[in-house]
């Protein structure tokens, strides 16, 4: 029983053994390939799975499915308008064709190698052929934007609701926008479509390994230094300029406003006087009219009355008076008794 | 996350996946085991394999995990948290991942390099990828430069899409991030950026790095957020920048300046000229007032004196005179006939100053009364 035992057992282990050696699984996000000595026989498995081999004499070499990135080197380029860039760009790609791709490539190091030739030729080719802003803007959105809320933007700055600093944000940008109104290229091409050009050209290339480019895309786009100084410089003048402007805004509402005050002082100092003698010419007239009307009634009495007041009021204290003897006042003296009567008739 | 790389199947194609095998027992070894004490090692097998498959037929999935089931390598389903059944002896193998929230960080964790973008590293090496400023220093539409910092939230909602998809998803998901935030601020002038464009950065890339996710490379990745932790110019240009937000601020200041001091004067002056007004109203009052006043009088006393002129105006004319010659500093009464008054005045010391009149007579008075009387 014993001796049954163990050979069954050893019978057993054989067969797992052997059985081991001839199954394989692929797992998911691999694909596999069987080769014989090193040479790949039958079709690629690109399922996952459990699958037979012959034992021994087969192996199996597992190949990524999965999705894999190329990281691109900066590097600089020339732009068609002359202009010199750093240009970075990533891949990501995917091995599709197993048996193109180990009998080609052989494994990922070389393929990276071949797709860093490809990408980075199809990049320096396809920027070098175009204006710097196709691979920055992907829409002329920008030049369809005209300065919206032009008419926000002489709203009053300081009013005290929550709009008001994104009216003073939208104000500045209108300004802005006029101070920087250099001329924007339209794009006819663009960043994304550009891209897309990059990967075409190197996704033929990179067919024939096997390899299926998905996409590529521009990671940086950067001045070269010095031209970036440059802008920088623009950049900066700009902004003074927008300084200025804002300075002198606000002295010219300052000015504004101080003509406004004085405007308004004049106006209200004006108008108080014109009403004032207003008043004052209306009520001297009614007056004149009162003594008028009380004059008319006997108006040589008045003139009799009002010149004894005034004898009264002008002739001072220390006045000397010289009388004729013959005046009316002294005919009493000087001619006697009947001296008034005389006079009177 | 990391142990997702950590169960990863290498990358290196020459060598097998490290899956279960069941090929590496030696026969030989257990052949002659058996033999030496067949019973005990027989009984021992029988426990030790059932408790090795009760401890690998088992796996628990945290609550914040998802586990991916494959069955030779296949996938066949993804585990819940909880306990778990899996086929034991490599038959069933699992990977599992996270569900919590992940956060990418892009231009962040560096110092605001000044123009480091293109002066340090001409042609730059693969690590200059990591290089904060070079991540978030971006030419914006009218080639310009911007500085933006942003970081990005996603989730894994398809655990086997994320899993079997692609190497090294965090990889992907940062070029993408950094590719599509460069893309949409790329279509925006910079003030737009500086400004107003904020907000709409952060939704525009949030969308589309979603999109490119799904439809080119079907991550199963969410995208929870997009946060632009900072928007600024480039550091070489933010004084200027800071000097147009001074130049605003003196702008508002010398409009308060100009409208403090119209407040200060011009409710003063309105004041004022309602004083002058009420003044004015006053004094047309008094002269109103007295006219009638003085017209009144007059009247009455016209009346009265009309009823006996001549006796009236004697009276008051002499009353004048006698007030007038009482109050005079000196009387002199002089002969009409005479002549060459002027010398015996001047004998009399009369102080050049003081008013002489000389009344030649009473011919006015005369006529008046004459013309009274008629």
């Amino acid at each position: 029983m014993s001796s049954v035992f163990s050979k069954l057992l050893t019978v057993a282990a054989v067969a797992v053994f052997i059985s081991s050696s001839a199954m394989f699984t692929v797992p998911e996000g691999f694909q596999a390939i069987v080769t014989q000595f090193g040479d790949p026989r039958g079709d690629a498995k690109q399922k996952a799975g459990l699958y037979f081999k012959i034992p021994f004499i087969q192996d199996v070499r597992y190949i990524e499915k999965r999705i894999l990135n190329w990281d691109g080197e900066p590097h600089q380029v020339p732009t068609k308008d002359q202009k010199f860039i750093i240009v970075d760009t990533s891949a990501r790609w995917r091995i599709t064709d197993p048996l193109k791709f180990i009998t080609t490539l052989v494994e990922e190091k070389t393929a990276q190698q071949r797709i860093s030739a490809s990408v980075i030729s199809a990049t320096r080719d396809t920027i070098s052929a175009n204006n710097l802003v196709e691979a920055v803007r992907t829409t002329n959105a920008i030049l369809d934007l005209s300065p919206a809320g032009v008419d926000k933007s002489s709203a009053v700055v300081k009013s005290p609701d929550a709009s008001a600093k994104v009216d003073e944000k939208v104000s500045l940008l209108n300004l802005a926008a006029q101070e920087t109104s250099t001329d924007l290229e339209r794009v006819s091409i663009g960043r994304v479509a550009l891209s897309e050009r990059i990967a075409d050209r190197a996704r033929d290339e990179l067919a024939k390994f096997g390899i299926e480019l998905i996409e590529v895309q521009l990671m940086r786009v950067a001045y070269e230094a010095s031209v970036e100084q440059s802008m920088y410089n623009t950049m900066i003048s700009e902004q003074q300029r927008i300084a200025e402007r804002f300075r002198s805004m606000g002295k010219g509402e300052q000015a504004k406003i101080q003509g406004k005050t004085e405007r308004d002082l004049k106006e209200i100092q004006s108008q108080a006087y014109r009403k004032v003698q207003e008043v004052k010419g209306r009520a001297e007239a009614e007056a004149i009219a009162i003594y008028a009307e009380a004059i008319g009634t006997n108006i040589k009495f008045y003139e009799f009355l009002r010149t004894t007041e005034a004898y009264k009021k002008g002739l001072r204290s220390d006045t000397n008076l010289i009388l004729s003897a013959d005046a009316n006042f002294m005919k009493l003296l000087t001619e006697g008794p009947d001296g008034i009567l005389k006079a009177n008739n | 996350m990391h142990y997702v790389f950590g169960v990863q199947i290498t990358t290196n194609m020459s060598h097998e996946p490290q899956i279960p095998n069941l090929g590496k027992i030696n026969p030989e070894e257990i052949i002659r085991q058996f033999n030496n004490n067949r019973l005990q090692i027989f009984v021992g097998l029988g426990i030790a394999a059932v408790a090795l498959m009760g401890l690998t037929s088992f796996y628990t999935v945290q609550p914040d995990e998802r586990a991916v089931l494959m069955r030779f390598g296949r996938y066949v389903t993804t585990a819940q948290p909880g306990l778990n059944f899996k086929f034991p002896f490599g038959i069933d193998s699992y990977i599992k991942i996270t569900t919590r929230v992940e956060q990418e960080n892009f231009g962040i964790g560096g110092a605001m390099a000044s123009g480091a973008m293109g002066a340090g590293n001409p042609l730059g090496t693969a690590s200059s990828n990591r290089d904060p400023s070079s991540e978030s220093l971006m030419l914006t539409g009218d080639l310009k430069v911007a500085e933006v910092r942003w970081s990005v939230q996603y989730q894994v909602a398809d655990p086997r899409q994320f899993v079997f998809s692609s190497s090294n998803p965090q990889k992907i998901i940062r070029d993408i991030s950094v590719g599509t935030m460069r893309q949409v601020v790329g279509d925006k002038g910079v003030y737009e950026v500086l400004t107003v464009g904020r907000e709409r950065i952060a939704g525009e890339a949030k969308a589309l790095t979603q999109k490119v996710l799904d439809e080119k490379y079907n991550m199963g990745v969410q995208i929870v957020a997009v946060n632009l932790q900072s928007v600024s110019p480039p550091a070489p240009v933010a004084p200027s920048f800071n000097d147009v937000n001074a130049a605003i601020q003196d702008k508002d200041q010398a409009v308060n300046r100009a409208e403090s001091e119209y407040n200060r004067v011009i409710p003063e002056a309105r004041g004022k000229a309602e004083q002058e007004l009420l003044s004015a109203d006053g004094y047309a009052f008094e002269v109103i007032n007295r006219a009638r006043g003085d017209g009144d009088r007059l009247a009455k006393v016209i009346a009265q004196y009309e009823k006996a002129p001549e006796v009236t105006k004697s009276r008051l004319y002499l009353e004048m005179a006698e007030t007038l010659m009482a109050r005079m500093g000196s009387v002199s009464i002089i002969d009409p006939n005479l002549k060459g008054v002027l010398p015996i005045f001047n004998e009399n010391k009369i102080k050049p100053e003081t008013v002489s009149a000389v009344l030649s007579d009473g011919r006015q008075d005369g006529k008046d009364r004459a013309s009274l009387a008629r």
